[in-house]
């Protein structure tokens, strides 16, 4: 349990990432889950203690409603189980999908297979910075035409 | 130095302490400025590596009651609908600054003649265009000649790039009809005097590691400092003392160890911001200043003026390329500036276009507007939004109300035990007024340039960025706290040099006038130096 979840944990919420993020179906953008995420999100919840309960209420409580229905847990339920029981677990924990949802786009939309995704360079801005074109000052024309715009005084 | 008394002590190393310093080192006097925050390190800044779109929300944050950082002191603007943003460090607010530049209007500095409303300057743009010119040599000014908004002025450095956004957005008031006009940015578009061009990073809002942003830290103070200047960082001012005479004789400071000392000085200098300076002179109470140092007139803290933002987005149907540039500078328009009274209120604002979001802003954006699904189908509505937005901050002239001000929070206090500031402030109804006329041309103009969908947030909360008329100018020391040279009135070898000392805060970014002004009086003491407590 290198990311402070146990691993019964980290594999639910591995599971649970690409329910919120899947693989775009073009494969040009991961599912969140595949990202591995999971220490992303384990760092957010030790740094929170208004998520901490709340994610690991809702991991449990998904965790006891998933073996319900399979032994391996609820990264083996097929697809309408898995959207069945975030449903439900709305209901019974409201404040783990809304603070798991804000976790993993945080944890997402930095990451550099992401960002390459995007059309954009999978680096931090700097050093390399972008290319911007200087852009056609010509469309000033017809404002240069017009009178001054200030008061003398 | 406990016993040496220093020519001249400055408290602030922000865009007017700098500009002040600098000029001032051709006396060869003793100057001495005292910064509460520390050297940045530009090879920190966020834009070098991956977590740069958060740190903007945390340790770079525009807000000192959320970053977290031990040089800053909290702010009680509870009672606020706008909130303080600034920065304490070596250059101060200029490290987060967006680097717009603009200067102010004639007309900005005659209200009362022209508009009946507020008040005159005691000073005009023709006594401040050389302080302007010189500003602009001194921070690398990017522009282009020829804006019929303003009287004709020259700029350092070409233009920063349109982009295609910047394009797109120039069209859309090309057919309304209205004035637009390439940025007035601090932001070297080419090498200048040292600093790398611009790289189109991004968010110039948390600090340049390009070091194009002209943040004073990289302007003004390396040559200050060169000229003799000490500059003594991590040094809090608690108070400003005074002698039997009521004459300041210097400050009690806190050391980056915590340890209180006092420095003597011939002359003080404020350069506090509008929100810091009031803190300092209430702060710094005598049998001579009861209520405050400089503050027989009553107005220290009265006439707090922000300027009101709103912000207006657009969505649009083609990718504009809007993560590259600087966030803040692309074009502008003041077609609505000038004080036209059928529009319901007076004075105006201008429009500021913004680059569009970065990947994480847009997720965020989305997510908070309900227009971004999570699960099935989160790609393509997340691509319905990515790269598509592009929009302006529109900043709207505030006036002057002494009902709006800042005062010592009774409880609150900083690292060191200083009494906090506590803002009330509240938007008079010419600024609802021309909130509400701005969001309607906002959204009108990024229509016509292509929007499908506008959004509007006015006032912007998070867009107390200008702090101003806490110790305004004047002749007359009943009403007003320095005369037009920055001298309090009541205390002839105190002077005040940032945003304080407005008297009307104009409808443009402020940074560039603080500067002008900072010069002017530079100028005036060196001027007076004979007969400087006359």
């Amino acid at each position: 349990m290198a990311s402070g979840f146990s691993d019964a944990e980290s594999s639910t919420l591995t599971s649970v990432l690409d329910e919120i993020i899947p693989p775009s179906r073009d494969g040009k953008l991961p599912g969140a889950g595949e990202l591995g995420l999971v220490d992303y999100i384990a760092d957010a919840v030790e740094k929170s203690p208004d998520l901490k309960p709340a994610i690991l209420e809702g991991l449990s409580t998904l965790q006891d409603l998933s073996g319900g229905r399979s032994s391996d847990g609820f990264s083996a339920l097929s697809k309408n189980e898995k959207a069945e029981l975030l449903k439900e677990l709305a209901t019974t924990s409201p404040a783990f999908l809304p603070g798991l949802t804000y976790q993993t786009y945080l944890g997402y939309y930095q990451h550099p297979r992401v960002l390459e995704g995007l059309g954009i360079p999978g680096r931090p801005p700097h050093p390399k910075g972008y290319e911007l074109e200087v852009g056609d000052l010509g469309l000033l024309d017809p404002v240069r035409a017009r009178p001054k715009r200030y008061r003398e005084c | 130095m406990p016993d040496e008394v220093v020519d001249v002590l400055i408290v602030g190393s922000g865009a007017a302490g700098a500009a002040l310093a600098w000029s001032l080192a051709d006396t060869r006097m003793k100057i001495v400025c005292l910064e509460q925050g520390d050297w940045m390190d530009p090879a920190k800044y966020p834009t070098t590596a991956m977590d740069w779109q958060l740190r903007g929300f945390g340790d770079m944050g525009l807000s000192p009651n959320g970053r977290g950082r031990p040089e800053d002191y909290p702010i009680n603007d509870s009672e606020s609908p706008i909130h303080v943003s600034n920065f304490n460090a070596v250059g101060g607010s200029t490290i987060l600054y967006a680097a717009h530049f603009p200067r102010f209007h004639p007309a900005d500095f005659k209200v009362r003649t022209l508009d009946g409303i507020a008040d005159d300057w005691p000073i005009d743009y023709r006594l401040l265009e050389p302080y302007y010119d010189e500003n602009a040599r001194m921070m690398g000014v990017a522009g282009l000649e020829g804006d019929p908004a303003y009287p004709p002025k020259k700029p350092t450095l070409p233009p920063v790039p349109l982009g295609k956004l910047g394009e797109t957005l120039g069209r859309g008031f090309n057919k309304l009809g209205w004035h637009w006009w390439p940025s007035d940015s601090a932001i070297a578009t080419r090498e200048y005097e040292g600093r790398a061009p611009c790289i189109n990073l991004g968010p110039c809002i948390t600090g340049c590691a390009q070091g194009a942003k002209a943040s004073t830290d990289v302007t003004y103070w390396p040559v200050a400092v060169r000229r003799g200047v000490e500059l003594w960082t991590r040094c809090r001012v608690r108070e400003i003392t005074v002698d039997e005479n009521g004459m300041a004789d210097g400050v009690l400071y806190y050391d980056a160890e915590g340890v209180e000392r006092k420095q003597k000085a011939e002359v003080v200098v404020v350069a506090c911001n509008g929100v810091g300076t009031p803190r300092l002179l209430l702060n710094s109470v005598s049998s001579h200043f009861p209520d405050g140092i400089a503050n027989r007139s009553g107005l220290v803290g009265k006439n707090l003026m922000f300027h009101p933002y709103a912000m207006v987005m657009g969505l649009f149907d083609e990718p504009l390329e809007g993560y590259k540039g600087p966030t803040g500078c692309c074009i502008m328009s003041q077609e609505f500036y000038e004080t036209d009274p059928s529009r319901g209120f007076l004075r105006g604002y201008t429009m500021e276009t913004l680059r569009g979001m970065a990947p994480l802003s847009t997720a965020l954006w989305g997510m908070s507007s309900g227009q971004l699904s999570s699960g099935e189908g989160h790609h393509e509505s997340y691509q319905q939004l990515w790269d598509r937005t592009a929009g302006m901050v529109v900043i709207c002239e505030d006036l002057p109300e002494e009902c709006n001000q800042v005062t010592l929070d009774p409880e609150l206090e900083d690292g060191n035990g200083i009494p906090s500031p506590r803002i009330d402030y509240r938007l008079s109804e010419n600024s609802k007024k021309m909130l509400e006329h701005c969001v309607a041309r906002g959204k009108e103009v990024l229509e016509a340039a292509g929007a499908r969908k506008t959004y509007a947030e006015a006032p912007l909360g998070v867009a107390g960025w200008h702090l101003m008329g806490t110790a305004r100018m004047g002749t007359d020391p009943q009403k007003s706290v320095v005369n037009e040279w920055g001298r309090c009135h009541d205390v002839k070898n105190l002077f005040i040099i940032d945003g304080s000392i407005f008297v009307t805060a104009a409808g443009v970014n402020p940074t560039n006038t603080i500067q002008a002004l900072s010069l002017y009086i530079a100028d005036k003491i060196k001027q007076n130096l004979a007969n400087l407590f006359d």
